[in-house]
C-alpha cells in the first residue's frame, strides 16, 4: 500500500484508489475500507458510488475545495460523497448540506450527529427561498440533484449563495433530464446555456465510474 | 438615503443599515425560529421603515452570517429543524406504502416456503402432496393429520406410495417448517385487512374504485398520495410498468399499454380492455384528488358510471 498525496489538495490516492483522512477515526457509516498509517487513518472513497470521486479520476485538475470552505451541497442524499467532502474542508469548515426526500434525509442527520461539520437542511433546491434563512454565503456550491431543470437550479443557487470569484461543480445526470437523447447532445446543451450566464472552467465525462454522466466545474465571475 | 433591512433567519431577526448591523433579537430555541414574526414585529415597530433586502442587500446580509461565531447554531438549529419535518413528514400514506411492500414480500416469502415445504414433504407423502393444489389447505391438512389416516383417505397402502415413512424427528422437521409457513400466510391477512382499514380513513374512493391491493401499489409505485393526485390519468395507466416503459423508450421495445390496472376485474372482464383500462385510469385520478383534498367520497357512483361505460 502506498498512499500519497494526489494534486488535489487533501486528497491522497494509491494508483486507481481515492482516499481521505478521516474525520471521524475509527468510524465508517458506509463499509468503506479504513486504512490506519502512521498516526492518520485514511478512507478509501468509491468513484462508482461518488461522482466528485470519479471526476477527479477523470483528469479535473482542481475541485476548488479547501480546508475551512462553506460548502453548498445540493442532493446529500445518505450522505456518501458529503461525507469526504467534510474530510476535505476539515472540523473548520461547514457544508449546509441539502436534501428534498425525508428517507434519505434522516439517514444524513445520522451523519450529522457524527461529523459536526455537516449541516441537514430539508428542503428543494428549486426553491431557494425556503431555505436562503437557513444558510449563509458560501465559498463553493456542489449540486446533484437529478432534476430536469437541473441546470436552472444550478444559476439559481449561484446567483444567491456563491461568493464573488467562487467556484460552483454540478454532476449532470443525462437520464434524468431527457432520456430519448443522446447523453452527448444533453451534455453540450447544459454546457452551453451554463455558459451563456456564467464561466465554465472543467468539464468531464464520468465513464466507466458513472454511466450518461458528467462533471461542470464553473467560476462565478 | 439611509435604507434599512429587516432579515428573519434560523438564528434571528436582524436590522442592517448601509451595511451594518443595527438591531438583532437572537432565537433562543426553535420555537423563536417558528414564531418569528412575533420578533419581526417588535423590530418593525420600532425601525418603523424596514425593507426586505433583494439583490446586492442579500448578497451583503448572506456574506455576513458566514462567519465563525454562527456556525455552532446553524448546527444546532438546523439539525432539531430537520428532525422535526422528517417526523412531521410521517403520514398514512407512507404506512399504506410499507404495507403494501410488506405484502409483497410475504407472498414471495410464501411461496418459497411452500415450494420447499412440497418439495420436502414429497420424499414422505408425495400422493397428498400432489392431491391438493389449494397451498393453504395443503399446509393446514399435512399438519393436522398423521401418515395413516392420509394414506387411508387416499386409498393407499405402505406398500403402494411412494413415499418412506420417516422417523419421528425427520417428520417433526418438516411440520416446524409448515408451521412457519402458514403464520406467514396468517401475517399476510392480517396487513391485508389493516391495509384496508388505513386506506378507509385515508384514501376511501381509490379503495372503493380499486381494492386495496390495487389502490395501494398505486401509491407505492406514485412514491405518495399527493404525487398520485397531480398525475395525469395517462401516467396513472402506466404505474406499475415502469420496467417495460423504459425498456421501449431505450431499446424501442413494445410500448407498455398499462400497468397494475391491468389486474382490475373490470378490466380483465372488459371486451375492450384499452378502452376500459383508460376510462379505470381517469377515474382513478379523480379518486386520488378527492381523497387528497379531503373531498367527498363519490367512489360509488364513480363505479357504477365505469360499469355502464365498460360493457363486459
Ligand atoms: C444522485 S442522488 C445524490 C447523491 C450524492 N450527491 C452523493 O454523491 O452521495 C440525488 C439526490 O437529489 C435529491 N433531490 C432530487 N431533487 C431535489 C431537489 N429539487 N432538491 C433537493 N434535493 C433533491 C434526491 O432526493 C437524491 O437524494
Amino acid at each position: 500500500m502506498n498512499i500519497n498525496p494526489s494534486k488535489i489538495f487533501d486528497v491522497y490516492q494509491d494508483r486507481n484508489r481515492l482516499y481521505t483522512i478521516n474525520l471521524t477515526p475509527k468510524q465508517s457509516f458506509f463499509q468503506e475500507r479504513l486504512i490506519k498509517k502512521g498516526s492518520k487513518e485514511f478512507r478509501e472513497w468509491d468513484p462508482r458510488r461518488s461522482k466528485l470521486a470519479a471526476a477527479i479520476l477523470k483528469g479535473c485538475h482542481n475541485i476548488f475545495i479547501r480546508k475551512n470552505d462553506i460548502v453548498l451541497y445540493l442532493g446529500a442524499s445518505h450522505g456518501y460523497t458529503p461525507s469526504f467532502v467534510s474530510d476535505i474542508i476539515g472540523e473548520n469548515g461547514y457544508i449546509f448540506a441539502l436534501d428534498l426526500a425525508p428517507r434519505t434525509t434522516r439517514d444524513l442527520v445520522f451523519l450529522c450527529e457524527k461529523r459536526k461539520n455537516i449541516i441537514p437542511i430539508m428542503a428543494d433546491a428549486n426553491q431557494p427561498n425556503l431555505y436562503l434563512d437557513k444558510v449563509c454565503q458560501a465559498d463553493i456550491i456542489y449540486q446533484d440533484v437529478a432534476q430536469r431543470n437541473q441546470a436552472e437550479i444550478f444559476l439559481k443557487n449561484i446567483n444567491l449563495f456563491l461568493k464573488p470569484g467562487g467556484y460552483a461543480l454540478l454532476a449532470v445526470k443525462a437520464r434524468s433530464i431527457d432520456i430519448k437523447k443522446k447523453p452527448k447532445v444533453i451534455f453540450n446543451e447544459v454546457r452551453t446555456f451554463l455558459e451563456k450566464h456564467t464561466k465554465v472552467i472543467d468539464f468531464k465525462t464520468l465513464e466507466p465510474y458513472q454511466k450518461d454522466h458528467a462533471f461542470i466545474i464553473i467560476k462565478n465571475v | 438615503m439611509n435604507m434599512k433591512h429587516l432579515f428573519t433567519n434560523i438564528l434571528g431577526t436582524f436590522v442592517f443599515e448601509n451595511n451594518q448591523l443595527k438591531d438583532q433579537i437572537l432565537f433562543k430555541d426553535l420555537k423563536d425560529y417558528l414564531d418569528k414574526e412575533k420578533f419581526e414585529q417588535k423590530l418593525t415597530k420600532k425601525y418603523k421603515k424596514v425593507f426586505e433586502p433583494k439583490d446586492k442587500d442579500l448578497e451583503f446580509i448572506l456574506a455576513f452570517f458566514k462567519d465563525k461565531k454562527y456556525f455552532k447554531q446553524f448546527y444546532q438549529k438546523n439539525l432539531l429543524l430537520t428532525k422535526q419535518q422528517i417526523k412531521q413528514s410521517v403520514q398514512d400514506d407512507n404506512l399504506i406504502i410499507q404495507t403494501i411492500s410488506s405484502i409483497k414480500e410475504l407472498d414471495r416469502l410464501a411461496n418459497v416456503l411452500i415450494k420447499r415445504l412440497r418439495e420436502w414433504s414429497e420424499l414422505y407423502l408425495p400422493e397428498f402432496s400432489k392431491s391438493i393444489q389449494d397451498q393453504e389447505k395443503f399446509i393446514e391438512l399435512i399438519q393436522k393429520k398423521n401418515r395413516k389416516q392420509i394414506l387411508k383417505e387416499l386409498k393407499l397402502t405402505e406398500e403402494t406410495t411412494m413415499g418412506k415413512a420417516l422417523t419421528k424427528t425427520d417428520i417433526d422437521e418438516i411440520l416446524a417448517l409448515a408451521k412457519q409457513a402458514a403464520s406467514t400466510y396468517q401475517l399476510r391477512r392480517k396487513q391485508e385487512i389493516y391495509l384496508e382499514k388505513i386506506m378507509k380513513k385515508f384514501c376511501p374512493n381509490i379503495l372503493e374504485l380499486c381494492g386495496s391491493t390495487i389502490g395501494a401499489k398505486l401509491i407505492e409505485a406514485a412514491g405518495s398520495l399527493k404525487r398520485l393526485a397531480t398525475f395525469p390519468s395517462s401516467t396513472v395507466q402506466l404505474l406499475g410498468a415502469e420496467k417495460a416503459l423504459f425498456r421501449h423508450i431505450k431499446t424501442g421495445a413494445k410500448s407498455p399499454k398499462h400497468g397494475y390496472i391491468k389486474e382490475h376485474l373490470l378490466v380483465q372482464n372488459a371486451k375492450e380492455k384499452g378502452k376500459a383500462a383508460r376510462a379505470l385510469a381517469d377515474k382513478i385520478s379523480l379518486a386520488a384528488r378527492l381523497d387528497f383534498f379531503k373531498g367527498e367520497f363519490k367512489a360509488k357512483q364513480m363505479r357504477k358510471e365505469l360499469e355502464k361505460k365498460i360493457k363486459q
